[in-house]
C-alpha cells in the first residue's frame, strides 16, 4: 500500500514534468501548426543553463527564471529565423529543427561535457513531509504544486481571456484572423517563445528528478509525442490527460514490471493511434 | 425496371446544420436529370454524398440495385460511377497526355504493374489519343496542366471524368467560368454523350440546363423544393421566386 | 486520323474495343539513339566505379562504398518523399532494423550466407512495414497537405520507439553500445570478401536495386504514385484504391532500406540504437533535399555531398559533425529548397541539348 502510493506520487510528479514539457509543444503544434522538433533539445537547455547558475550563484529561483528566459529566447530565435519563412512546409520544418535539435545538444556536449548533470534539489525543498509511515519527498510535491499552477493558468488562457480567443481563432482560421486586424504573427512569435520557456522551465524543474544529459532531447521528444498523441491537440486538458497516463504507466511499470516498463506506454499509443487517433480529448482531426 | 440511382432520405449534418435534408430522389438509366439551386442550397454537398467523400448521418443510396451508402470513392467508380469537380481538379504538375492516360488506367487491369514504362504502354496510349483528340488537346498533349487555358483546363476535366466509361456521370457545374462560346460547346458534347451515359449535372448556367436536361430539381436550404420537366420547372412559380431571383443577383455580381 | 466523329461514340463502348485491337497509332517511340541518350549519365558513372578502386586509394574506396550505400537508402527514402509526398519520418527505422537484422542472423541465429541473409532481411523489413503501416496511414488524411503533421510525428515515434527497444533488448542487440564483429558478407562461393571486394559487392547490389526502383518508379504502379501525390482526391474519384498505394510503397521503401541497412551493417561491422532514430532520419532527408526530391538521381547526388562533407569533418572537425550538419540543413531548406540536384540538371540539359530547361 505504500508503495503504491509513493509511487503515485512519483508518477504524478513525474507527468507534470511531462506536461510543462508536452504543453509548450502542444501550443506551437496544436495552436499554430508549426513544428518544433527541437523541443526536446530546448528541454535540456534548460536544464543546463539552470544548473549553471545554481552550481555558480547558489541561487534557484533565478535559475529558473534564466533556464526559461534562455530557451525562451531561443525558441523565439527559431521562429523568427527560420519556422516563420517555412509556413505550410511541415516536413522542411521537422528537418530544420530536429538538425537544430542535435546542434543544441552538441553544443552543450562540447562546453559541459558528455556526463550526466544530477539536479541537486534546492536547499528550501529537500526533505520529507511525513504523513502516517509514509514519506513524500517535498520536492516532488513542489513539482506537483508548481504544475498544477501551471495548468491552471493555461487553462483559464484558453477559455477564459481574449488572447486565447485569438488563439482557438487562429487555430480554425488563420487569414479570418488577420482580417479583424489582429497581428497574428506577433501573437504566434510570443506563443512561441511562451511555448519554448516552458520547455526550459520544465527541463531545470525536472532536473532533480530526471537528471541531465547532453542526448536526452531524443527520449524526451519521443515522451512529448506519445503524450501530445494520446491526449489530443488543441485542449491544455488533452495534453495533462496524455501526459498522467504516460506518466503514471512508465512510473507503475517501472516500480513493479521493471521488464516490460517501456512498453506499456508504447502499446498505450499505438492503440490510441489505431482507435482514436484525434487523442482522447483532441479536436477531432480525423 | 429499377432506377439505375436511388437515393432514399439523404441527409448529411454538420453540427447543428442540415446541409443536405431528406433527400429522395430516382434517375432512371438514360436520363438526364439537372440540378439547380441558389449558392449554398447543398447541391456540392449532396454529390460529395453520391461519390461518397462524404458519408451521410441518414438515408440510403442505391446504384444499380446495390446498397453504396457506405461504399469508398474508389469503389464507386469501379461500379460505374464517375464525377467531375466544380474547382478544376487535374494534375497539374505532369502533360495533359500524362492526365489522361492515369485516368484511363484507373478503371483498367494492369494499374498495379510495376514493371513495364507507364508512359510507353501502347493500348492506352491509342486510347488516350482518341480521347484527347475529341476533345481537341491531342496538340498540347505534351504541355503541362498548370500552362493550359481555363477553357481548356475544364475540357479536359470533363474529358477525365469519362475515362471510366462510367454508366452515370455527376456533373459539377460543367461551364463553370467558361465564355459563351465555351459553355455552348460543353452543351453540345454532354448532349452528344447518347443514351448509355445517365447524367446528372449541377449547373448556375440556365441556357446549359434547360439544353442538356429532361428533368430538374430545384436544391434550396438542403430539401429538394421542385422537381419536374424543363416546361414545368420553367413554368413554376417558387422556383422563379427562389432561383431566377437569386440567379440574377449571381449574374450581376459574377 | 477520323475528324468529323461526334465525341460521345468516341468514348461509349468503341474505346475498350479499340484498345485490344490498336494499331501502333502516332505515339512515341523510343529508338536507340533516345535510349543511350538517356542512360548515357548512368552508363558513364557505372564504368566509372568499376575502375574507381583501381585508381584511388583504399580510404577513398571505403568512401564511395559509404556513399553508394547511403544513395541506396536515399532512394528508397524518396520512392515515397518524391514520389508518393509520403512525409516519413521512420524511414531510418527499416535501415537500422535492416542492419540489425542482419547482424543478428549472423550472430545469433547462425545464418551466414550472404544472399538467404539478404532475403531474410527483406522479408522482416516488409513485416515491419506492414505492421506499422496500418496504424501509421490511419492519421495520414486524404491528401499530403491535409494532415502531414501527424503521419510524421507518429512515424518519428515508430523510429524511436525502436530504438528504445533495441536499447533494452540487450541480449539480441547489445543494448546501448551496439552490436559489434558483424563479418563480411559469405556469398556462399569460393572467395572471401574483404574491402575491396566488398565495394564490389555493394556497387553490384545498389545498381541492381536502384534499377528496380527505377522501373518501379515508372511503372502503372509508380504514375499512380505520383498522380495520389498531386491529387490524391482525383485519384481516388478516378477509382484507384489509394490507401493501398500509399501502404504498399510504404512497405517496398522500407525493404529497400534495410537492404541498405543490411550493407551499412557489413560495412561498417556495428550497429547502434541511434542508428535507426531521428538523427539517422534527418540525415536521409538532408541526402533527398539536398540531392533534389524531384529528379531520381537527386538522392544519390545528395549522398555524394552529405557523406563526403562527414567525411572532412571527422577529418578537420571530428566531434562537430551534428552541427555541421545543422548548418548543411539550414542552408539547404532556408536557401537552396529545391535541391542541387535540379540545378545539375537544368546545367546538363543546357549543355548537352542545347536548348534552356
Amino acid at each position: 500500500m505504500s508503495t503504491f502510493t509513493i509511487t503515485t506520487l512519483n508518477g504524478v510528479s513525474y507527468a507534470f514534468i511531462l506536461f510543462l514539457l508536452a504543453a509548450g509543444f502542444s501550443l506551437t503544434f496544436g495552436v499554430m501548426g508549426v513544428l518544433n522538433l527541437a523541443h526536446g533539445a530546448l528541454y535540456v537547455l534548460g536544464a543546463y543553463f539552470g544548473l549553471a547558475i545554481i552550481s555558480q550563484l547558489d541561487q534557484f529561483w533565478l535559475g529558473v527564471v534564466v533556464a526559461a528566459a534562455g530557451t525562451g529566447l531561443i525558441g523565439l530565435g527559431i521562429y523568427f529565423f527560420f519556422l516563420r519563412h517555412l509556413y505550410g512546409k511541415v516536413p522542411e520544418q521537422a528537418v530544420l529543427t530536429i538538425g537544430l535539435g542535435y546542434a543544441f545538444a552538441n553544443i552543450i556536449l562540447w562546453i559541459w561535457g558528455p556526463f550526466a548533470k544530477m539536479g541537486l534539489t534546492p536547499q528550501m525543498f529537500t526533505g520529507v513531509v511525513r504523513i502516517g509511515d509514509l514519506a513524500f519527498p517535498i520536492y516532488r510535491l513542489v513539482v506537483v504544486a508548481v504544475g498544477v499552477v501551471v495548468l491552471i493558468f493555461l487553462w483559464w488562457m484558453q477559455d477564459k481571456t481574449r488572447v486565447g480567443a485569438i488563439i482557438r481563432a487562429g487555430m480554425d482560421n488563420k487569414e479570418m484572423t488577420r482580417s479583424l486586424g489582429i497581428n497574428y504573427g506577433l501573437v504566434s512569435a510570443l506563443v512561441f517563445l511562451f511555448g519554448a520557456a516552458l520547455a526550459g522551465f520544465a527541463g531545470i524543474m525536472g532536473t532533480p528528478i530526471l537528471g541531465a544529459y547532453p542526448s536526452m532531447g531524443d527520449a524526451l521528444l519521443l515522451l512529448t509525442l506519445m503524450v501530445v498523441v494520446v491526449g489530443g491537440t488543441g485542449y491544455i486538458q488533452g495534453t495533462m490527460l496524455g501526459a498522467l497516463i504516460i506518466g503514471l504507466l512508465d512510473t507503475f511499470g517501472k516500480a513493479y514490471v521493471p521488464s516490460v516498463a517501456l512498453f506499456t506506454a508504447y502499446v498505450i499509443f499505438i492503440v490510441v493511434l489505431l482507435v482514436r487517433p484525434s487523442g482522447l480529448i483532441g479536436r477531432k482531426v480525423f | 425496371m429499377a432506377a439505375l440511382l436511388e437515393v432514399q432520405g439523404l441527409s448529411v449534418h454538420f453540427g447543428g446544420l442540415a446541409a443536405v435534408k431528406n433527400v429522395t430522389f430516382n434517375l432512371e438509366q438514360g436520363e438526364r436529370l439537372g440540378m439547380i439551386g441558389p449558392n449554398g442550397a447543398g447541391k456540392t454537398t449532396l454529390f460529395n454524398l453520391l461519390t461518397g467523400q462524404l458519408k451521410p448521418t441518414s438515408g440510403k443510396v442505391v446504384f444499380k440495385g446495390q446498397d453504396i451508402t457506405h461504399k469508398a470513392v474508389y469503389a464507386r467508380t469501379q461500379l460505374g460511377m464517375a464525377r467531375s469537380f466544380q474547382i478544376t481538379s487535374l494534375f497539374p504538375n505532369e502533360t495533359v497526355m500524362t492526365n489522361a492516360l492515369i485516368a484511363l488506367q484507373g478503371t483498367r487491369g494492369g494499374r498495379y504493374r510495376i514493371w513495364g514504362a507507364f508512359i510507353r504502354d501502347r493500348g492506352l496510349q491509342s486510347v488516350a489519343q482518341e480521347m484527347l483528340e475529341s476533345i481537341d488537346l491531342w496538340d498540347k498533349r505534351e504541355e503541362v496542366v498548370v500552362s493550359l487555358a481555363y477553357g481548356e483546363q475544364r475540357k479536359l476535366e470533363m474529358g477525365l471524368s469519362l475515362a471510366s466509361e462510367p454508366e452515370l456521370l455527376l456533373l459539377d457545374e460543367p461551364s463553370c467560368g467558361l465564355t459563351p462560346t465555351e459553355s455552348a460547346d460543353i452543351t453540345e458534347r454532354i448532349r452528344a454523350l447518347g443514351k448509355k451515359i445517365t447524367v446528372l449535372m449541377i449547373a448556375h448556367d440556365m441556357d446549359l440546363v434547360f439544353g442538356v436536361a429532361e428533368r430538374i430539381i430545384l436544391l434550396h436550404f438542403g430539401e429538394i423544393s421542385v422537381e419536374g420537366t424543363c416546361d414545368e420547372v420553367r413554368a413554376n412559380q417558387t422556383v422563379k421566386d427562389i432561383y431566377m431571383g437569386s440567379h440574377k443577383a449571381s449574374t450581376a455580381g459574377g | 486520323m477520323a475528324t468529323q466523329v461526334r465525341p460521345a461514340e468516341l468514348f461509349v463502348g468503341r474505346l475498350m474495343r479499340k484498345a485490344v485491337a490498336a494499331p501502333p497509332v502516332a505515339v512515341e517511340r523510343r529508338d536507340a539513339a533516345a535510349l543511350l541518350k538517356a542512360w548515357l549519365p548512368a552508363v558513364v558513372i557505372l564504368l566509372l566505379l568499376l575502375v574507381l578502386p583501381s585508381v584511388v586509394p583504399s580510404y577513398i574506396q571505403s568512401l564511395v562504398t559509404k556513399m553508394m550505400i547511403f544513395a541506396l537508402f536515399g532512394v528508397s527514402m524518396n520512392i515515397l518523399w518524391g514520389y508518393g509526398g509520403i512525409p516519413t519520418f521512420g524511414h531510418a527505422a527499416y535501415f537500422g532494423f535492416g542492419g540489425y537484422v542482419c547482424g543478428i542472423l549472423i550472430i545469433h541465429g547462425g545464418v551466414s550466407n550472404f544472399w538467404l541473409n539478404l532475403v531474410l532481411v527483406m522479408v522482416f523489413t516488409a513485416l515491419l512495414g506492414a505492421g506499422l503501416g496500418i496504424p501509421a496511414f490511419r492519421v495520414y488524411g486524404v491528401g499530403a497537405s491535409d494532415n502531414p503533421i501527424y503521419f510524421l510525428l507518429v512515424t518519428l515515434a515508430f523510429g524511436e520507439l525502436l530504438v528504445r527497444v533495441a536499447i533494452s533488448a540487450r541480449s539480441l542487440t547489445g543494448g546501448s553500445t551496439g552490436m559489434s564483429g558483424i563479418p563480411y558478407p559469405d556469398l556462399g562461393l569460393p572467395i572471401t570478401i574483404n574491402s575491396h571486394s566488398f565495394y564490389f559487392l555493394v556497387l553490384l547490389i545498389v545498381a541492381v536495386c536502384l534499377f528496380v526502383i527505377h522501373r518501379l518508379v515508372n511503372s502503372h504502379y509508380g504514375y499512380a504514385l505520383r498522380g495520389i501525390h498531386d491529387n490524391e482526391r482525383r485519384m481516388q474519384a478516378l477509382g484507384y484504391n489509394t490507401w493501398l498505394y500509399k501502404y504498399t510503397s510504404y512497405i517496398i521503401a522500407g525493404i529497400f532500406g534495410g537492404v541498405a541497412g543490411a550493407l551499412f551493417a557489413y560495412f561498417g561491422g556495428v550497429m547502434v540504437p541511434g542508428n535507426m532514430g531521428m538523427a539517422m532520419t534527418d540525415i536521409v532527408f538532408l541526402i533527398v533535399i539536398l540531392g533534389s526530391a524531384s529528379v531520381y538521381f537527386g538522392p544519390v547526388i545528395g549522398a555524394v555531398l552529405v557523406v563526403g562533407v562527414e567525411y572532412l569533418a571527422s577529418v578537420y572537425v571530428p566531434e562537430r559533425w551534428p552541427l555541421i550538419m545543422a548548418i548543411l540543413i539550414v542552408v539547404v531548406i532556408m536557401v537552396i529548397p529545391q535541391g542541387v540536384g535540379v540545378l545539375l540538371f537544368d546545367l546538363w540539359r543546357r549543355v548537352f541539348r542545347g536548348r534552356a530547361a
